[in-house]
């Protein structure tokens, strides 16, 4: 059964992550819903706030369907112990991935999908996950003339990359894997 | 349009530029000719206006005030006539959601502060206004809050994105 990763973020990452899992596994794309699922929500273990997050806006989602794992940087926390905690973040990711090879990986900008992003690339590269694997980036909601530092890191690796703003769908006009439908909440 | 309450948040962010004017006369004028009777601040870590000013504010302009650090304000949102915000995703955000007139106000102390960026976009699509400290009180005098559309969830787009994914995880 393919699994779909899906990576959250915290406060406004998560909410804008809500709303495309709805609209994922809404009726009106009930003949599709089934691409997606089972699903596996990633959040950083220093996230309590995401979870109970999306458990209240989506009743199809269980506790066990969550996978905590280590953030690779904390706020505030000083540069030599976050190479660390961001190789520490990058073995985890790695792991999970070659363990549970997700054939999709959706995520909208926090931190924490990039080390997930990667792992998928590497892994497919590999031969390790299937070459139909898709790694699919939404850009912040909040991102109208510039790309986030997740975004940079993860466009050149990403089979389909969103941004909402007429901007950036300007200036990345080029790019195979950008997709503009306009603003989409 | 009668602003009988108007909220003001600043998030965590230190905007004392902002929490000040609240308190200038030319400001508090504009507010008194359109009605105010009560104004909230949540002042986040920007200092909180004197017990004494509170005090004058009701004395010369009727105008109630209440202020606080920090709350969980989604009730202050829905109770305001008018939101007054910093350029913060997440008050943008909130203030479109629950329909609310809003007037965000640029920190220009803070630096390369791409929430900016958010807050144009939605002025220039008419969902909110958008001003600087120094312009607030002009603002607040002839703004005409009316004139604002309401916020809709932009539910074809999504779904075109959806049918966008469904076509990509088929394709193999």
């Amino acid at each position: 059964m393919p699994l779909t990763y899906v990576i959250l973020g915290s406060g406004g990452h998560t909410a804008e992550m809500c709303k495309i899992n709805q609209a994922l596994l809404d009726t009106a794309n009930a003949e599709n819903a089934s691409l997606y699922q089972p699903i596996r929500y990633i959040v950083a273990n220093s996230d309590d706030t995401s979870q109970q997050h999306l458990l209240t806006q989506m009743p199809q989602a269980r506790p066990d369907d969550f996978i905590t794992v280590p953030r690779s940087r904390s706020v505030g926390q000083s540069w030599i112990s976050s190479i660390f905690t961001t190789l520490w973040a990058l073995v985890w990711s790695c792991w999970l991935i070659w363990r549970d090879q997700p054939q999709l990986l959706l995520c909208n900008g926090p931190g924490t999908c990039v080390p997930y992003c990667y792992a998928a690339y590497f892994w497919r590269l590999l031969g390790r996950l299937p070459r139909h694997t898709r790694i699919v980036f939404v850009e912040s909601f909040c991102r109208v003339e510039s790309l986030s530092l997740s975004g940079c890191l993860l466009m050149p690796i990403a089979d389909m990359f969103v941004v909402h703003w007429p901007a950036l769908a300007k200036r990345y006009e080029n790019k195979q894997n950008l997709r503009y439908f306009g603003r989409i909440f | 349009m009668q602003l009988t309450t108007v909220y003001v948040t600043v998030g965590t962010t230190r905007f004392n530029a902002l929490i000040r004017t609240m308190k200038s006369p030319s400001v508090l004028d504009a507010l008194q000719s359109r009605g105010c009777q009560k104004l909230i601040l949540q002042h986040g870590n920007s200092a909180a206006l004197h017990s004494e000013d509170v005090k004058g504010i009701l004395l010369r302009h009727g105008i109630q005030i209440e202020q606080y650090k920090f709350r969980p304000n989604i009730e202050d949102i829905r109770s305001a006539d008018l939101v007054i915000g910093h350029a913060g995703a997440g008050t943008c955000m909130d203030i479109l959601n629950n329909k609310k007139p809003g007037l965000i106000v640029v920190n220009d102390e803070l630096m390369d502060n791409h929430q900016l960026e958010l807050a144009q976009q939605l002025a220039t699509e008419k969902y909110l206004y958008y001003c600087r400290v120094s312009q607030l009180a002009n603002k607040l005098t002839t703004l005409d809050f009316l004139q604002l559309l309401p916020y809709e969830p932009a539910k074809e787009n999504m779904q075109t994105f959806v049918n966008a994914l469904n076509d990509l995880i088929k394709a193999k």
